[in-house]
């Protein structure tokens, strides 16, 4: 098959073997001289371990811990702070503290029941809100940044009223299909680890830390990975850690796989988070100045979570221009599971925060939300709020207007209030949100902390293989990048192949995240083929490699937390129609609209995979997904408790694609993976209070949350 | 290696019947319960601490019939065939369609539903109302015995070892005239197990109430039903009065005691329980069905 318009679907790569069932995922491999692995975990939150005892144990079954790990104990990702055994605190319940392997599971789980650790207890920080009132012990890191206060105090002191709110977000669970595993496979010379993952070389990088051992010792290669979500970014390294420590330790192939319940209650999630808002409004309703606090819930480690913050702190005005913004954040410790990476990487909680804000402010102006929001949307020229500059066409106003039209929307508001007044049970409701995402990494980190490289492989019979180190689980790349270079070297996309990665065959082109595989590492490869077809010759074997070249812009300082956070940005406009049963709470999504800007589709049909999955988890953020703490202890520990949503939950979404070619991206793509998550949440919101007439200051809108309200209402009323 | 287990598939109801005189077994009608009750760690199949029995394919189990104006459903029917079934009354079926997912409905029974007697089964709310008998069945002979007297506790049942659950009755539910709602509440439209659930029955005459009934799920340790609330009622003129419907509700805020747990809140169930029960008395119409 010859490529003419890049966008035109073709049949995924692996399509045949995973509708098929046949692609063996890493619990479906069983090698020679296999034994499995448990861990034994925390049963509390906090507190310093003082005796281990372990149960005399048959043949063959053996206990790993902290003493045998050959390098230090942590895992390497950015602090030193996450132990691999825990064997001095513990700061968390679920921490691992050792691990019990043998040939069987059962025996395993018996022996695991008779492992007794003594502890001294300390007193946990259970929630967000008691960390902020320890907020000089409990903060990890924190950043400040915008208009100086001084300035900002004195736009207050004239203002006609000042505005304030808290908003809150909940924990998210990615609940990706694949639970996470891990094999170590044992070999005389090198330990190789297979599982399910996105960031090979974060693993290698771990591996090479704990094992304190030689590069050509230790290799990395990827299972076929049913899902990840951001859950597969930093999670697998620990689990990668003990797999091969156990291995070392053993000399026997070792294997760890979650089942269900585990994976929830152990596995990193989305940073819950507490934002603060003050606004300074003149007479009109119009924005003076704005500052915004935000309070993200770290869980018992570090992990991953400055990161998370920065992209938190960096979409915290939304799309907006607003005169004489600043915003403060900070990332708190809890004795809770980690939080990590999740698709939108803390953008998801700030743009649910400003969308809800933007819409409460309106009111003081009494116009329609969006109608508010518009006047503040961000132009092509203009500053970002850390003296950045948006020089790249912006179409949001187009894609406002067509769903404007599309939805019928000012028609719709009419017919749904005509609908609410006569209707005792059930209010109709249309909300809206605009959003962004920054495409690659934070900053300088594709410069300076991944500076990716990639190569192209060709064979003597003209066959292309990509060697790069990034993850296809089920968002498409296989086929996505494949035919980047099959149209760039004018192949049929059967002669171009990506087999899966293997650190000892490809170098690395970084991790798979931050919506940057298509710009970043899609431009490196189309690069590389763009080369590769200037060299090439018939009969010969050939590689090529590109490696990572910043666009220079105004540079980032993180210091300062000034200059051009990203190098390019993806756009979205959400409408969603609600229906709500006021007498249950039931929320119903009767419509949902997505309009989105991603440069140039690389695949439409995988552009709407990624736009029907990632607006069902947007939204289901917003209304359906709850999760929940109790001394430290995740409540909901199967999917029917945690309810995210099945096909009977979302309705089909109409969704269309502004074409709007990014010149550093490959046929002019940008980031589209985390996009689609953003405006879902703050959609729903927006809908259901259009439909009560209310106001929350929280996701997820829950039934709960939802009679509370309509109840206090009601007792209001009767006030 | 997994240990042993004892387990019988016998071909007709009699020898499943003398086996269980013989033997305290774990009976497996679908087993959508059984298998999560008992569920081990990744890897390992359940313990199910008795010898099991199945009795999911057997055909005598399986029937539905009239007899006179009463409704018999065999216990082994699943979701699946019993919402292919024309004598299955329709608010019946739209209970069944919010269990689970078409795959657990191909599995699951009715009969499996009560004797698992969960405080959120999903069609018990409905039994309750429709005053559904439990035939039970042992080689002494059978039994008949109301579901409300059957569902003791949380998977707390009125079983002999040496009896199965033959036939659920719904007595006169083929008469005409009476008009059954069924409202679930759950986290999400599928896959859910309910945080709050509600049936009404009511029939009218000559616009009196003729028989009102209501059963909440979810909202106790059982499904909570007050015949003494319910005669309240009988011969009121109907639509009915807001003094009459407020005093109801006042009578069952006084006996719904929901929890707090995973699923919701206490006050959440009860403000649903009681809105719903409210919005059914409210209601000025009625359509049999």
């Amino acid at each position: 098959m010859r490529l003419k318009d890049i966008s035109t679907p073709v049949p995924k790569k692996d399509h045949k073997d995973k509708v098929s069932g046949q692609l063996p995922y890493i619990s479906d491999v069983k090698v020679d001289n296999m034994v499995y692995g448990v861990l034994y975990r925390s049963p509390i939150a906090y507190g310093k371990i003082k005796s281990i005892y372990v149960p005399t144990l048959p043949e063959g079954y053996d206990v790993v811990g902290a003493e045998d790990i050959p390098g230090p104990n942590y895992v390497k990702i950015i602090k030193q702070d996450q132990p691999i055994f825990a064997n001095e605190w513990v700061n968390y319940i679920g921490e691992p503290i050792l691990m019990l392997v043998g040939k069987d599971l059962n025996t395993l789980y018996g022996l695991r029941d008779k492992v007794k650790v003594e502890f001294e207890e300390h007193q946990p920080i259970y929630t967000l809100d008691e960390a902020i009132d320890q907020i000089s012990s409990a903060s990890f890191v924190s950043y400040e940044f915008g208009k100086g206060l001084d300035i900002i105090s004195a736009i207050e002191q004239d203002a006609h009223q000042i505005v304030e709110e808290e908003y809150t977000t909940g924990y998210q669970e990615h609940v990706y299909l694949e639970p996470q595993g891990m094999l170590a496979v044992y070999k005389d010379d090198e330990i190789v680890v297979h599982g399910s993952m996105q960031a090979l070389y974060y693993i290698k990088n771990a591996l090479l830390s704990a094992l304190a051992c030689g590069d050509d010792e230790v290799r990395v290669v990827q299972s076929p990975t049913g899902g990840g979500f951001g859950g597969k970014e930093e999670f697998p390294s620990m689990m990668a850690c003990h797999v091969a420590i156990a291995a070392n330790a053993v000399k026997k192939s070792v294997m760890l796989v979650f089942d269900r319940h585990e994976d929830m209650v152990v596995t990193t999630k989305r940073h819950p988070a507490k934002f603060k808002y003050r606004t300074a409004l003149d007479k009109e309703g119009n924005i003076l100045s704005m500052c915004v606090d935000v309070f993200l819930d770290g869980g018992a480690n570090e992990g991953l979570s400055s990161v998370v913050l920065q992209r938190s702190l960096l979409n915290s005005a939304g799309v907006y221009n607003i005169p004489h913004f600043h915003a403060k954040g900070h990332v708190l410790k809890t004795n809770t599971v980690p939080n990590g990476a999740f698709r939108g990487f803390g953008a998801p909680q700030s743009f649910a925060g400003i969308e809800s804000h933007m819409g409460h402010l309106s009111k003081y102006a009494q116009l329609d939300p969006l109608e508010y929001k518009r006047k503040y949307l961000v132009k092509q020229g203009d500053p970002t709020i850390t003296k950045g500059n948006f020089r790249d066409p912006i179409l949001m106003e187009e894609m406002i207007e067509d769903l404007l039209d599309a939805s019928d929307y000012n028609k719709k508001k009419e017919e749904f209030q005509r609908f609410n007044q006569q209707n005792l049970r059930y209010k109709k409701g249309i909300g809206t949100s605009v959003f962004l995402h920054g495409c690659g990494f934070t900053g300088s980190g594709e410069r300076d902390h991944i500076k990716a490289t990639v190569k192209l492989v060709k064979s003597k019979d003209g066959k292309v293989l990509l060697k790069i180190s990034n993850s296809d689980m089920g968002q498409g790349i296989y086929t996505t990048l494949s035919k980047i270079v099959a149209k760039e070297l004018d192949l049929p996309l059967e002669q171009v192949s990506y087999p899966d990665p293997d650190t000892k065959e490809v170098p690395d082109s970084g991790p798979t995240v931050a919506s940057r595989t298509t710009m970043i590492v899609g431009k490196l490869l189309e690069r590389a083929a763009k080369k590769l077809k200037a060299e090439w010759k018939s009969g010969e074997e050939q590689e090529v490699f590109e490696h990572y070249v910043h666009r220079e812009m105004i540079p980032w300082d993180e210091k300062t937390f000034t200059g051009d956070a990203y190098p390019a940005y993806s756009w979205g406009v959400n409408f969603v129609e609600v229906e709500v049963d006021t007498l249950t709470g039931i929320v119903k999504l009767e419509k949902v609209y997505g309009n989105y800007e991603v440069g140039k589709a690389i695949d439409d049909r995988i552009m709407k995979g990624q736009i029907d999955g990632g607006l069902a988890q947007g939204l289901a953020y917003g209304y359906l997904e709850k999760m929940t703490t109790k001394q430290g202890k995740i409540q909901q520990k199967s999917i029917s408790d945690y309810g995210p949503p099945t096909s009977l939950d979302v309705v089909p979404i109409e969704s269309k694609l502004f074409d709007n070619p990014y010149a550093d991206g490959p046929s002019g793509a940008k980031g589209a993976g985390e996009l689609t998550l953003i405006g879902g949440a703050p959609a729903v919101q927006s809908a259901i209070e259009d439909a009560l007439q209310t106001s929350f200051q929280q996701i997820p809108v829950t039934a709960e949350v939802i009679m509370e309200s309509l109840e206090r209402k009601l007792v209001n009323r009767v006030d | 290696m997994p240990e042993k287990i004892t387990a019988y598939r016998f071909d007709y109801l009699d020898e499943t019947l003398s086996q269980l005189n013989k033997e305290d077994c774990a009976i497996v009608a679908g087993g959508t319960d059984v298998m999560v009750l008992h569920k081990s760690g990744r890897g390992v199949p359940p313990k199910i601490p008795k010898p099991v029995v199945f009795i999911d394919h057997l055909s005598e189990l399986k029937r539905v019939y009239q007899k006179d104006k009463d409704l018999h459903i065999g216990s082994c029917s699943t979701y699946g065939e019993l919402l292919e079934n024309p004598l299955i009354p329709i608010a019946l079926k739209n209970a069944i369609k919010t269990i689970a997912a078409p795959a657990i409905r191909n599995r699951g029974t009715l009969g499996g539903n009560i004797c698992n007697a969960s405080p959120a089964g999903d069609t018990l709310p409905l039994l309750y109302v429709y005053n559904a008998k439990l035939l039970l069945r042992s080689v002494n002979g059978d039994r008949v015995v109301a579901i409300s007297d059957f569902i003791q506790a949380p998977r707390r049942i009125g079983r002999n070892h040496n009896e199965i659950l033959a036939e659920i009755i719904l007595p006169s539910v083929l008469e005409e005239g009476s008009h059954v709602v069924f409202e679930k509440i759950g986290n999400r439209n599928a896959d859910a197990i309910a945080k709050v659930s509600f049936a009404g029955y009511i029939r009218i005459s000559n616009e009196r109430i003729d028989d009102i009934r209501f059963a909440f799920g979810a909202v106790g340790p059982t499904m909570v039903r007050s015949i003494d609330i319910e005669k309240k009622l009988l011969g009121k003129p109907f639509p009915l009065s807001e003094t009459d419907i407020d005093s109801i509700v006042a009578d069952f805020d006084q006996i719904i005691r929901p929890i707090d747990d995973q699923r919701s809140t206490a006050v959440y169930r009860k403000t649903v329980a009681l809105n719903l029960l409210r919005y059914f008395l409210n209601t000025s119409q009625y359509q049999p069905n």
